[in-house]
C-alpha cells in the first residue's frame, strides 16, 4: 500500500516536471539586408551597388506573383515603380485605384511609359491566392508591365507600414484601407505619394517623368 | 449598443476628423515632399522669420505693404507651472506658456508653419488655426508624435484676429490643458494705430480639487464635461495680470486689447472696470462694428479687439463680467495707468485698496509663502524635530495675511499707524501692557481717548469679523513684528476673552 | 508500516493522504494539459474575452472576441534589449537602416552596446521602432500583441476584471496623462499587477502593438469630408465607443501619429505569444 502511494506521488511529480520542460521554439530575427543584391535577367545591367538607406528593397521577404512564381522585391530594382495595395474582392475603391494607375500610366511621356513597372500588392493574403490574382488581372485587363503580389500577412504588414498604407479587416471580410499610389525610383526609394481616388494625377506623372533614367 | 449615427457620434467624428494623420512618408529624413505648386507660388516672396511673443505682449505692427513668406516655428511643451498660490498643474502649451505665442502676419502672407512636439511630451499634438482655410485648419497636416516635427503651409487669405488651438482628440482635454493662442492677420493697411497693445486670453481649468486646493492637480474629465470649472482665468493662472504683472499704460494712451477665449467651454462677457470701449471690432473681425461699449460678448474659440483711450490714472480691472468667475475663479486682471490726475473726469482712490483678500498682491505673497511653509513643515516633521520654529513662522505668516486684509489700512504695513489719527502697533506700550485688552479690542473694537507711546489718540476702531484662529494669528503677528516681542496669543485665549466679553 | 496504516484508527489519515496525493497529482496533470507549453518565463495568462474598440466603422461589431494568450508581465527592459542587439548586430544603433529605425533609435543609450547614465538597465526600453520591437519578439519566439489583445489586457483593473467598474481605476489611468514626462523612467514591472498579473500597462510608457496602423481616423461619410472618404475606402462612418474614455482616445491618437520606423521617447513594447505554438506566418 505504501509502495502504491509512493508510486502515485512520484509519477505525478515526474509528470509535472516533464510538462514544464517543453522547449520554446526560437527563431532567428529576419535581418534587414542592407547589402542584398539579387542579380536577375529581368533587371538591366547595373553595378552591384548596395541598397541605400531609404530603399524599400531592404525588405528581404519572399513574395509570390499571380503566376505562382516567387519574387524578391529587389527584382524591381532598376526601373521606376508605381505601387499600390488592394484586395481582389474590393467593392468600391480598388477598381477605381487601378483605374487611377492606368490614368497615371497614360499621362506619362511615351519613352517613360515603357520603362515603368506597376505593382499591386494584396492585403487579403488568405483569399487572394495566385489563381485569384490571375482572375483579377484578366478582369481588369492588366498587361505584362503589371505585377501582382501576395505574401505572408507579416510581410504584407511590413510593406504597408513602409508605404504608410493603413488597412483593417472588418467583420464581413472586407478591408477598410487608405488609397495611396506610391512612386519608387529605380533604387526603391519613395519619391512621391498620391493620396485619394480620382484625383489629379499630373503631379505624380511629372515626378515620374523627371526621374533619372 | 449598435445604433445609427447619432449626434454624439457625429461630434466625435468631427474631432476624429480634426486629429488628422501623421506626416507623409519622407523620401529622406528631414526633407519634406513639398507639393511643387505651393513652393513655386511662394518662391518670389521675401522670407522672414515670424516674431512670436508671450502674453501679454504683442509683436510690433507690420510695416511692410506687400506679402511675404513668414516662417513660424512653434514648439509644443508639456510643463508643470503655477495655476494659483500653492496650486500646480501640468499645462500643455504652445511655446511653454498659456496662452500660446502670439503670431502676427499680414493678409496675403504665405505662412510656412513648423510644429515641433518636444520629446518630453506624453502625447501627440497638432494645431488648428482659425485663420487657415483648409482641412482641419491645419490639424490634418500637423499631427505630431512626441519628439517629432510637422510642417505645412498656408496663405493667410482672411484678415482678422483668430484663435488657434490643438485639435487632437479628446479636444476638450487638450484645450482645457492650455493649448490655445491667437494669430493676428492684419488687413492690408493694418488696424488704426494705437499706443499700447496687449494680448489677453481667457480659459478654464478643470482640476480634480476645489478652487485653491493645493498640490499638483490632475485634470477632471467629469467636471470638464459638465462645464463646472473651478478656475476661470486670464493668461493661464490666477493673478497673471495682477500687481507687478499688471498691464501698464500712461494717461492719454490709446490702448488696444486683443482678447480671446480659448475655452474650452465658456464664453466671456469682457469688460474693463472704469473704462468704456471706444471701438469694438466685434468677434475679432476687421469692421469697427460698435462704439462706446461697456461689455462685449466673446465666443468660446473666438476673439474681440477693443480700443479705448485712458484719460485718468488708476487701476482698471479687466473681468469676465459673469462675476462669480471674476471674484471666485480668477477671471480678473489689471491695467495700471500712470500720469497726471484729472479730477474733472475722476477723483477717486486707487482700485488696489478695494480688492482685499486674494486679490491683494501682498496678501497673495503671504499666501504663497504660507503654502511654501506648509510644505516645508511636512518635510521637517518627517526629517527632524525642529517643528516649533516652523509652526510659529506659519502662525506669523497667517497672521500677516489677516493683517494685510484688514488692519494695515489704518495701522499701515509696518505698524507705524498715522500720527494723531491711528495709533502705532510697532513698539506700542499700550499693546504690550495688556494681552487680554488687545484681544478685546480686536473682537469688540474700541473708541475714546487713549495714550500710546506718549501720544494721545481719540478715534474709533470697528470690531473685526474674525474667527478665533484668525484673531489669535493676527495678534501673534502684531505682537512679534516690527521689534515687538510681546509673546503669543492662542485661539483658546481668544475664546476665553470672547466668552467673557459677550 | 503498511499493516499499521490499514488499522482502522489510522485509516482516516491514510485516506486523507491519498486524497491529497490524487488532488495534487491531478492538478499538476490538469494544468500542464491546459497549456500546450507551460507558462513561459515572465509571461502571464490573459484569458479569452472581448475588446470594445474605441474607434470602429458602422459595419464592425462593437465587441471583438479575443482568444486567450500569453502576455509579458512587464515591458521589455533596456538590459534585455541590449542583449538582443549584442546577438543581432544588424539592430545596433550605428548599423540599422533608417528605413527600419529613424535617427531617434536608442538615442538615450550611450553607445551601440552601452546603456550609459540616461538609460537604466531595469527601465523599459524606449525609442525603438516597430520593426525593432518585432525583431526582438521574433528572436524570443514571440510576437507583438495586437491592439485587441493589448486593450483587452489593459481594460482589467487591479481588483476587478473590468477596470471601468473599479472605483478609482479610470482616474488612475488618466492621472498619468496629467503628470509631466520624466527624464529617467522607473524600473519596468514596479507597478501594481492587474487582475491578470500584468504590470505597467498604464502609467509607464506607451506600447507598440502589431497592427497599430489600424487606429485610423476616418471621416463621416455624410459630412463634408471628401478628403477622408477618398483616403479611406471601406465601410464608411466611424464612431467612438465612449466619448469620456479619454485615455482610449489618447492611445488611439498615439497609434495614429506614428510610423513604423519612429522611435518615440516614451514608446516601448512587450511581447505576446499564442497559447498553442503557431507557425510565425499563420493568419
Amino acid at each position: 500500500m505504501k509502495t502504491l502511494l509512493a508510486l502515485i506521488c512520484v509519477s505525478s511529480v515526474l509528470g509535472a516536471i516533464a510538462a514544464e520542460k517543453s522547449e520554446i521554439p526560437s527563431c532567428c530575427a529576419p535581418a534587414p539586408a542592407a547589402l542584398v543584391f539579387k542579380a536577375s535577367c529581368c533587371v538591366e545591367e547595373k553595378p552591384a551597388a548596395p541598397l541605400t538607406d531609404k530603399s524599400l528593397y531592404q525588405l528581404n521577404s519572399a513574395w509570390t506573383n499571380d503566376a505562382g512564381g516567387s519574387v524578391a522585391l529587389t527584382t524591381l530594382r532598376g526601373r521606376p515603380v508605381l505601387i499600390a495595395m488592394f484586395f481582389a474582392s474590393c467593392e468600391y475603391a480598388c477598381p477605381v485605384l487601378v483605374n487611377d494607375l492606368k490614368r497615371l500610366e497614360a499621362a506619362l511621356p511615351e519613352d517613360v511609359r515603357g520603362n515603368v513597372q506597376l505593382v499591386l500588392v494584396t492585403f487579403d493574403t488568405k483569399r487572394d491566392t495566385p489563381p485569384a490574382l490571375r482572375a483579377f488581372r484578366e478582369r481588369m485587363e492588366l498587361g505584362p508591365q503589371w505585377t501582382l503580389l501576395t505574401s505572408t500577412p507579416s510581410a504584407v504588414q511590413e510593406l504597408a507600414m513602409l508605404l504608410g498604407v493603413k488597412f483593417k479587416q472588418d467583420s464581413r471580410g472586407q478591408f477598410a484601407h487608405s488609397n495611396l499610389i506610391t512612386v519608387l525610383n529605380a533604387e526603391g526609394e519613395i519619391v512621391h505619394q498620391h493620396a485619394g481616388l480620382q484625383g489629379d494625377v499630373s503631379t505624380a506623372a511629372k515626378v515620374v517623368a523627371q526621374l533619372p533614367r | 449598443m449598435k445604433h445609427p449615427l447619432s449626434a454624439r457620434r457625429a461630434t466625435a467624428l468631427l474631432f476624429l476628423l480634426l486629429a488628422g494623420s501623421p506626416p507623409p512618408v519622407l523620401a529622406s529624413e528631414g526633407t519634406v515632399l513639398a507639393k511643387p505648386g505651393a513652393t513655386a507660388l511662394a518662391a518670389h516672396l521675401p522670407v522672414e522669420k515670424a516674431v512670436l511673443t508671450e502674453a501679454p505682449f504683442v509683436p510690433p505692427p507690420i510695416k511692410r505693404r506687400h506679402p511675404a513668406k513668414v516662417v513660424v516655428e512653434l514648439e509644443v511643451r508639456e510643463v508643470v507651472k503655477r495655476l494659483s498660490d500653492g496650486v500646480e498643474y501640468t499645462f500643455w502649451t504652445f511655446g511653454g506658456n498659456v496662452p500660446g505665442s502670439f503670431i502676427r502676419v499680414r493678409v496675403g502672407d504665405f505662412v510656412e508653419f513648423h510644429l515641433n512636439n518636444h520629446p518630453s511630451s506624453k502625447v501627440p499634438h497638432n494645431i488648428d488655426l482659425h485663420a487657415v482655410t483648409g482641412p482641419g485648419g491645419g490639424a490634418a497636416s500637423s499631427f505630431t508624435a512626441p519628439g517629432y516635427s510637422s510642417q505645412f503651409s498656408f496663405t493667410a487669405l482672411n484678415p482678422g484676429l483668430f484663435v488657434y488651438h490643438c485639435a487632437t482628440a479628446p479636444v476638450p482635454m487638450h484645450v482645457a490643458n492650455g493649448m490655445y493662442g491667437m494669430i493676428l492677420v492684419e488687413p492690408e493697411n493694418g488696424y488704426p494705430e494705437v499706443d499700447k497693445e496687449f494680448y489677453v486670453m481667457q480659459g478654464e481649468f478643470y482640476t480634480a480639487g476645489r478652487h485653491g486646493e493645493p498640490g499638483l492637480q490632475p485634470f477632471d474629465p467629469a467636471k470638464a464635461e459638465d462645464e463646472r470649472a473651478p478656475y476661470i482665468v486670464f493668461n493661464g493662472s490666477v493673478g497673471s495680470l495682477v500687481g507687478d504683472k499688471a498691464l501698464k499704460a500712461e494717461v492719454n494712451d490709446r490702448v488696444r486689447i486683443y482678447f480671446g477665449v480659448g475655452g474650452p467651454n465658456v464664453i466671456s462677457s469682457f469688460h474693463v472696470i472704469g473704462e468704456i470701449f471706444d471701438t469694438v471690432y466685434q468677434e475679432g473681425g476687421i469692421l469697427p462694428s460698435q462704439r462706446q461699449v461697456q461689455t462685449t460678448l466673446v465666443p468660446a474659440g473666438g476673439s474681440t479687439i477693443t480700443d479705448f483711450k485712458v484719460d485718468v490714472p488708476g487701476t482698471y480691472v479687466l473681468v469676465d463680467h459673469s462675476l462669480s468667475r471674476a471674484f471666485n475663479k480668477g477671471a480678473l486682471g489689471m491695467l495700471k495707468v500712470t500720469g497726471p490726475e484729472n479730477h474733472l473726469i475722476y477723483s477717486g482712490k486707487e482700485v488696489d485698496a478695494v480688492y482685499l483678500g486674494a486679490a491683494s498682491e501682498a496678501a497673495s505673497v503671504a499666501g504663497r509663502r504660507e503654502a511654501e511653509l506648509m510644505i516645508s513643515k511636512e518635510k521637517a516633521i518627517a526629517a527632524s524635530p525642529e517643528i516649533a520654529n516652523l509652526t510659529q513662522e506659519i502662525r506669523l505668516e497667517r497672521g500677516k495675511k489677516v493683517y494685510l486684509a484688514s488692519c494695515f489700512a489704518c495701522h499701515m504695513a509696518t505698524g507705524e499707524g498715522l500720527p494723531n489719527v491711528f495709533p502705532p502697533l510697532a513698539k506700542s506700550d499700550y499693546l504690550k501692557a495688556d494681552k487680554d485688552r488687545a484681544i478685546k479690542v480686536v473682537l469688540k473694537g474700541m473708541s475714546g481717548p487713549i495714550t500710546v507711546n506718549g501720544s494721545a489718540y481719540n478715534n474709533m476702531m470697528p470690531p473685526q469679523e474674525v474667527t478665533d484662529d484668525q484673531a489669535a494669528d493676527v495678534l501673534t503677528y502684531v505682537m512679534n513684528s516690527w521689534g515687538n516681542d510681546f509673546g503669543n496669543v492662542s485661539a483658546s485665549d481668544v475664546r476665553r476673552v470672547r466668552a467673557e466679553t459677550r | 508500516m503498511a499493516p499499521t496504516l490499514l488499522r482502522s484508527s489510522s485509516l482516516r489519515s491514510f485516506r486523507r493522504m491519498l486524497a491529497a496525493a490524487v488532488v495534487w497529482g491531478g492538478l499538476l496533470v490538469f494544468t500542464s494539459a491546459r497549456s500546450e507549453v507551460a507558462a513561459p518565463v515572465g509571461m502571464t495568462f490573459i484569458p479569452a474575452g472581448t475588446y470594445e474598440p474605441q474607434l470602429r466603422s458602422k459595419d464592425e461589431p462593437d465587441k471583438v472576441p479575443v482568444e486567450a494568450f500569453w502576455l509579458d508581465a512587464r515591458p521589455v527592459t533596456n538590459a534585455e534589449f541590449l542583449e538582443f542587439v549584442r546577438t543581432h548586430p544588424q539592430w545596433q544603433r550605428s548599423k540599422v537602416s533608417a528605413l527600419f529605425a529613424d535617427r531617434g533609435y536608442l538615442a538615450d543609450w550611450a553607445g551601440d552596446l552601452e546603456l550609459g547614465e540616461a538609460a537604466s538597465a531595469a527601465a523599459p526600453v524606449v525609442r525603438v521602432s516597430w520593426f525593432a520591437a518585432r525583431a526582438f519578439a521574433q528572436a524570443e519566439g514571440k510576437r507583438l500583441p495586437t491592439t485587441a489583445e493589448w486593450e483587452r489586457a489593459a481594460a482589467a483593473g487591479f481588483t476587478q476584471p473590468d477596470g471601468a467598474s473599479e472605483a478609482g481605476f479610470s482616474a488612475y489611468v488618466l492621472s498619468w496623462l496629467s503628470r509631466p514626462g520624466i527624464a529617467r523612467l522607473p524600473a519596468a514591472g514596479s507597478g501594481r499587477p492587474n487582475v491578470f498579473g500584468a504590470r505597467d500597462l498604464h502609467g509607464l510608457v506607451w506600447e507598440w502593438v502589431d497592427d497599430f496602423n489600424t487606429a485610423m481616423t476616418t471621416g463621416e461619410s455624410r459630412a463634408d469630408t471628401g478628403l477622408e472618404r477618398n483616403l479611406f475606402c471601406g465601410a464608411g462612418a466611424a464612431g467612438a465607443r465612449n466619448l469620456t474614455d479619454y485615455p482610449a482616445f489618447m492611445r488611439a491618437g498615439l497609434r495614429s501619429s506614428v510610423r513604423a520606423n519612429y522611435c518615440v521617447p516614451n514608446l516601448g513594447f512587450r511581447c505576446a505569444q499564442d497559447l498553442a505554438p503557431a507557425s510565425e506566418n499563420s493568419p
